[in-house]
């Protein structure tokens, strides 16, 4: 019943399908990246050529496309003799894992927030921007740094806290949109058959800021990437029996002038997904309601 | 069609006095708001920085060898006046702030003041944000108006590439490539830090593959949305030649914008990347220092780095704010 009253909606979004919006040139490519990095995720060891945490001593710092007694290592093999491609697919699942699970809480919060001060208004919406504000203002690198030095560092405790890296950005958005949104008719129609203040949030206005939010999710993904790898990458974030890429440039770091693969590809990978997902949000975005 | 909708011209007071325009006297309000709405930042910001702190910031535990009993723990946190309420640790700690003491260093320089080991480090970060800041602005924002005043041209599609991979991957990765090619390999520059120019280098143009690839985003886009503007048409249609289109017109309408996204920039700068670069090229600065103090719990001086940051960020979001209102004359009271 809404759909209908959207059609004459000047502001409407969201409203053509997702297939429609990435039509046009190379988005193909950057879905094919995520594709792979989704089966290296799921799949694990059943792709991987070797275990990743098998050492052969003598075998150390193989260069790329060397072999050793195990057969070929596309990527070399690391100061413990691991082989690099092993490793870098066993860090796909842990990385996309907290990427995902953060930025899906951190979405959450934010567009609730962001919908509540949004439709709301006054004071709701006053506290819920300055919080917004506040938290943009934080040097969060710092304070995941302090965090994680107190609580000690570990995977759930980053999943507990990158999320404030993202929600700010969701709750802005969303409130903006909201806003424009409010007075819409398909809005007023549900308030006027007597629709609770939770169900037009939940059932009228999310669906329509789902074009929006799915491009965020994209972007924000990648920035909860580079985040982890970055805390990984001093030591602060996940540890060694566990494998992330931010971890795994971490390990090469002490060894970049004897061989730089074990730094360079998974890096290289970590760059690639972040690169994906930006690549499909701006495809999105360029060809989309605006 | 517009006449009617212009604001009436300020009148002249019967005695002769020129009233003060509106519309400046709205800037000066709007500017003023701005004021108060970062300090109020700066105040929840400071305020988190101590909740979180408290909350999880228990240093006895992690400072007390594992052998210690309960009560040598205790009589740590005692030492440490962990165990009184939380008002009266929230009283001392923002007295500590406004007299510029927030504890003392346990453990990386023993019993000395916190705030003053990281003051020291100031300069130096503050001199690689400069040289990242320049760099970004160099990678970015002059590329990104060439790419923005012609959409679809060969910069501006390369541009487009090279930025979203500049912001895409990892900063910190690209300046250790950097070390490797540019200071272990072709031996151009050396990566020890120190006050020779070349030494600012490689991390400023680390900072500036990020910053720069952001800054290229956003600068290219506003760029785009001023070419559909009315006065862009009159100018071409006037006979303006190309480039003085540009530098006449659109260069003097985007200013005040362009100069707001390098502000942010820099603001995000001392959000964290900063810091990070730090670390990469073992600058001595206050990421440097903080890391260390992370890993070896010394939460006073952790603390001490993220309040200093924490100013830093909010300062500068506030002198872009306050100077965009004052100077921008088309921003409205909101």
């Amino acid at each position: 019943m809404a759909t209908v009253v959207i059609v004459d909606d000047p502001i409407r979004l969201g409203h053509r399908s997702w297939l429609s919006k990435v039509r046009g040139r190379g988005w193909w490519g950057w879905v094919a990246v995520l594709v792979l990095i989704g089966a290296f995720a799921v799949a694990g060891g059943l792709i991987s050529p070797y275990d990743h945490t098998q050492q052969v001593p003598r075998e150390k710092f193989l260069s790329p496309l060397e072999s050793g007694s195990r057969g070929l290592h596309v990527f070399g093999t690391d100061e413990l003799g691991r082989d690099v491609l092993s490793q870098v697919i066993a860090g796909a699942r842990l990385t996309l894992f907290i990427a995902m699970a953060a930025t899906l809480i951190g979405a959450s919060i934010g567009c609730l927030l962001g919908m509540l001060a949004g439709y709301l208004g006054g004071w709701v919406d006053r506290v819920v921007m300055r919080l917004t504000e506040a938290q943009t203002a934080m040097p969060m690198f710092l304070v995941a740094l302090l965090l994680l030095s107190s609580l000690g560092p570990s995977v759930w405790n980053l999943i507990a806290i990158l999320p404030t890296y993202i929600w700010p950005t969701f709750a802005r958005l969303i409130r903006g949109e909201t806003l424009r949104m409010r007075s819409a008719a398909f809005v007023e129609a549900a308030v006027t058959i007597g629709c609770r203040t939770r169900t037009v949030l939940a059932r009228h206005l999310l669906p329509n800021l789902a074009s929006r939010v799915g491009v965020l999710l994209a972007i924000s993904t990648g920035q909860v990437i580079l985040s982890e790898a970055g805390l990984s990458f001093i030591g602060a974030g996940v540890q060694d029996p566990d494998v992330t890429w931010g971890l795994l440039i971490s390990g090469g770091r002490t060894y970049l002038t004897v061989a730089w693969w074990p730094t360079v590809f998974p890096g290289l990978f970590a760059g690639l997904t972040v690169f994906a997902l930006n690549g499909l949000a701006r495809r999105f975005t360029e060809t989309g309601a605006r | 069609m517009a006449a009617t909708t212009l604001p009436p011209e300020p009148t002249v007071a019967p005695d002769g006095a020129v009233p003060v325009p509106r519309r400046k006297r709205r800037r000066k309000r709007l500017a003023l708001n701005r004021l108060r709405d970062g300090l109020i930042v700066l105040f929840l910001v400071l305020t988190a920085i101590f909740l979180l702190g408290a909350v999880v910031g228990d240093p006895a535990e992690s400072l007390a060898p594992p052998e210690a009993t309960q009560e040598q723990v205790d009589r740590i946190r005692s030492n440490l006046g962990l165990d009184r309420p939380l008002v009266a640790q929230a009283g001392e700690y923002y007295s500590g702030l406004v007299r510029g003491d927030l504890g003392e260093s346990l453990v990386i320089a023993r019993n000395q003041p916190a705030l003053p080991l990281v003051v020291e480090r100031l300069p130096s970060t503050i001199r690689l944000t400069i040289a990242g800041l320049l760099f970004s602005v160099l990678l970015g924002v002059v590329p990104g108006i060439v790419a923005g005043v012609r959409p679809g041209s060969l910069v501006d599609r390369v541009g487009t590439f090279l930025a979203t991979a500049g912001v895409s991957f990892p900063y910190f990765w690209f300046g250790q490539i950097l070390i490797l090619v540019v200071a272990v390999q072709l031996k151009w520059v050396s990566v020890l830090p120190g006050n020779d120019v070349s030494a600012y280098l490689l991390p400023g143009i680390t900072l500036g593959i990020h910053h720069g690839g952001r800054l290229f985003q956003l600068v290219r886009s506003a760029t785009l949305d001023e070419l559909d503007k009315s006065y862009v048409t009159v100018a071409q249609s006037k006979g303006l030649g190309y480039y003085a289109v540009v530098l006449r017109h659109i260069l003097r309408n985007i200013g005040v914008v362009l100069a707001t996204m390098v502000g942010w920039e820099y603001a995000r700068m001392w959000g964290g990347t900063v810091f990070l670069i730090e670390f990469t090229f073992a600058w001595p600065g206050i990421g440097k220092l903080v890391t260390e103090a992370a890993q070896r719990h010394d939460f006073h001086v952790v603390q001490a780095g993220v309040v200093v940051a924490g100013i830093f960020v909010v300062v500068a979001n506030l002198v872009v704010d306050v100077m965009s209102a004052a100077i921008d004359k088309r921003v409205e009271v909101s």
